[in-house]
């Protein structure tokens, strides 16, 4: 067997092997809930936004329902495993509730079967990068097929910030090909939305080539058909759940914010979560016109979405998988990166919670949860588990900046890296007159100087799109 | 500076700065208002009392009043807890049976629990002296309505001894208990003192002391000011709480970013020392 199926094949094998045990309840629980009412003809954004409106009348709070608030999209990619789960098991309950801050209640013997479905696209989304990334370099496939941070989120998890890497991915490998189908993958990288940072870049590097543009927006346009349906048929419940509960979130993750969950006053907490929207939109509006558009889109492309990660207000611990095989294909970054929010899962949410599958199915198992819940809970309510986390967060966040500055230096937004800062690159005396010697020298044959300031060759990564 | 200096330098003082946030929130902004918070619960705090009121999921601290004892500001010792979950209106479970909402108003936290037949506020005030808990109606209501304390070591001067089985006692409109806390190895006193006279008050024992009362009346209106104090006996050490981190992440974070800046000036040169490399 050749090399690339069988790091596939093991890829796939791992997963399935744990997936029919793990679940995040919350996570999971939406995916389940929302495929019941997609195959039931329902607008599951109408049920979210009545949860809302219900939650908010009753707190007299901005506070929203967590349910459902993705791109229209997501949800067909786990409906039809869904109805083949279905056929198997019939339409009964199988999770019942499992909403923070409830735990579900769980049905056996389907549950396991039940999980692995939900999964199922998920694992085929891992074992597409792993694919993708063997046919490129197979010791990265390695790296991401069995990292243990990609696992434990597709497989023990549940999220499927997968989907989101594998079209990223190829939005990136086919867009030295083909813009149409780059815009149409990139479209599809929105069923998370963070991913929407990367826009102002690929129409910044495609402006002036106005048929690439438009094959790119119409691929982009194309996926968000769904969006505008929901739009169209009820948009006080897509607005709603997609712009507002996405923009009015409440800051943190693993993150420096996270600090803001010590502060327990919703009104301030949300005020305070504005900061950042309004320096990473700074930061973009500077960066996105220094990456120029003739470097390297990889590069481009982890410059934009570290600064995200760095400057974003919401980092949750899924959120790294999604550029994590880019993170693989470029030489400057760090894909150890990963530790740290691996160690965030479990300070966050205590590991037996990933284990209700298990630990539900048996009296005797769910006593241990009991038990292990109060300790768990004792350390919560003391404030114990806050300050690794904030640790933490900031730590990740200084790693990222780490890798950013690496990857900035790639790019011609780091070549002012080494001279005074804010000064552009074409401007600075230095370079000029180094451009009037090299000119001067190429008139007696002598072609190669090399720019002194340049910190590193910006077609360094691997597979350099030109 | 190079922008590599200068973008280090801003994120060090941003994640510094904003590490403050937490400190000033606590010191200049959460006094003394009502504040909600988490997925629909409110709290208030000030000088001597800090009062929950839990989210609409829970039944339980509907309001649970703590006390802030003078001598450990930051400890929050359980002072005693309004159950919906075991509060009757009419017959109908607070919790399970009415439809509640709550609002902030100018003083109060008013919550107010309809049925088709009767509406019903809950107010809770907070004082520096007292937190008085009203409820009110425009027409006559019976309830049952039950406190909680784990537990109360004393009420009305009964104690567990005299007390081993549940024990309705003399109807008044006052109720004094003792409690005691281990941590802080302190005494406690508390009080409800009630609008008037309720039909019937009945005390429940819990193996060390009471926890709780049970309060039956039928009335349009009826208040609860519950006081409490503690009284430090021994010489308790310092307690860690939650309350605490607001100080301590502003350490945290300036750690942290130490370590980061002397990692990324002093690291590479000794990776380099160590690759032989001089850049």
């Amino acid at each position: 067997m050749e090399e690339r199926s069988r790091i596939v094949l093991l890829a796939v094998a791992v997963r399935i092997a744990i997936a029919p045990f793990f679940m995040h309840a919350g996570d999971v629980g939406t995916i389940y809930e929302s495929s019941i009412m997609t195959l039931k003809g329902l607008n599951i954004y109408d049920f979210v936004y009545a949860r809302t409106m219900q939650i908010q009348n009753a707190t007299g709070l901005p506070v929203f329902f967590e349910g459902y608030a993705y791109h229209p999209l997501l949800i067909y990619f786990f409906v039809p495993f869904y109805w083949l789960f279905t056929l198997i098991a019939g339409p009964g309950p199988v999770m019942i509730d499992g909403h923070y801050p409830a735990v579900p209640l769980l049905i056996y013997p389907w549950t396991p079967l039940m999980l692995l479905m939900l999964k199922v696209p998920i694992i085929l989304a891992d074992a597409f990068v792993v694919y993708l990334l063997a046919g490129i370099d197979a010791r990265k496939a390695q790296i991401y097929a069995f990292c243990p941070y990609v696992i434990f989120i597709s497989a023990v998890w549940g999220m499927f910030d997968a989907l989101v890497a594998v079209f990223l991915l190829a939005s990136y490998l086919v867009s030295s090909r083909t813009n149409l189908l780059s815009g149409v993958f990139y479209g599809l990288s929105l069923m998370k939305l963070y991913t929407a940072v990367l826009l102002p870049l690929y129409i910044y590097r495609l402006f002036g080539k106005w048929r690439a543009l438009t094959e790119f927006l119409a691929g982009l346009a194309f996926t968000l058909l769904p969006v505008f349906y929901f739009l169209a048929a009820s948009p006080n419940s897509i607005w709603n759940v997609l712009v507002t509960f996405q923009g009015a979130r409440l800051m943190g993750g693993v993150n420096l914010y996270n600090f803001i969950w010590v502060v327990q006053d919703l009104t301030f907490d949300l005020i305070v979560s504005m900061i950042p929207n309004i320096i990473l939109v700074a930061a973009l509006i500077w960066l996105i016109p220094k990456l120029s558009r003739s470097a390297p889109l990889l590069e481009s492309m982890l410059t934009v979405m570290l600064v995200y990660f760095l400057l974003g207000k919401v980092m949750n611990e899924q959120f790294l998988v999604a550029i994590f095989p880019l993170m693989l294909l470029c030489r400057e970054c760090d894909h150890r990166l990963w530790i740290f929010p691996f160690t965030f899962v479990f300070l966050r949410s205590p590991f037996y919670y990933f284990a209700l599958p298990i630990l539900w199915a048996s009296p005797v198992f769910y006593s241990y949860y009991l038990e292990a819940d109060v300790v768990w809970r004792d350390l919560q309510a003391a404030g114990y588990l806050q300050m690794p986390m904030y640790a933490v967060g900031v730590a990740f966040s200084l790693a990222i900046l780490w890798n950013l500055l690496r990857v900035l230096e790639t790019t011609p937004a780091g070549t002012i890296m080494g001279s005074d800062a804010f000064g552009s690159f074409s401007q600075s005396p230095i370079l000029s007159t180094a451009r009037k010697i090299r000119s001067l020298l190429s008139r007696f044959g002598i072609s190669r100087v090399r720019y002194a300031s340049y910190a590193s060759d910006p077609q360094r990564s691997m597979t350099s799109q030109r | 500076m190079k922008l590599k200096s200068k973008l280090t330098a801003f994120m060090a003082v941003y994640i510094i700065a904003l590490s403050f946030v937490p400190f000033v929130h606590d010191t200049l902004l959460a006094q003394e208002r009502w504040i909600g918070y988490g997925i629909g619960a409110y709290q208030y705090l000030n000088q001597h009392y800090f009062v929950l009121f839990n989210e609409p999921y829970d039944g339980s601290s509907k309001p649970h009043i703590q006390v802030n004892p003078d001598f450990a500001p930051a400890a929050r010792i359980s002072l005693l807890e309004f159950s919906d979950w075991t509060s009757w209106v009419n017959d109908h479970n607070l919790f399970n049976e009415f439809n509640a909402t709550a609002r902030t108003g100018q003083r109060a936290l008013d919550i107010t629990y309809s049925r088709p037949e009767i509406v019903l506020h809950k107010f809770i005030e907070v004082s520096q002296d007292a937190v008085k808990v009203t409820f009110t109606s425009e027409k006559e209501f019976g309830a049952h309505v039950e406190v909680w304390r784990w537990v109360m070591t004393s009420i009305n001067g009964l104690s567990i001894r005299d007390v081993p089985n549940p024990l309705v006692i003399q109807p008044t409109n006052r109720i004094d208990f003792t409690f005691e806390d281990e941590r802080l190895q302190s005494t406690g006193r508390g009080s409800i003192i009630m609008s008037s006279v309720p039909s019937q008050l009945k005390i429940w024992p819990h193996e060390k002391g009471f926890n709780r009362i049970t309060i039956d009346f039928v009335n349009s209106e009826m208040s609860f000011m519950v006081s409490g104090s503690m009284e430090a006996v021994g010489t308790p050490a310092p307690p860690w709480s939650y309350t605490l981190l607001p100080y301590v992440l502003p350490v945290i974070a300036i750690f942290v970013v130490a370590l980061y800046l002397l990692v990324d000036k002093y690291g590479r040169t000794f990776k380099n020392r160590a690759l032989g490399s001089s850049g």
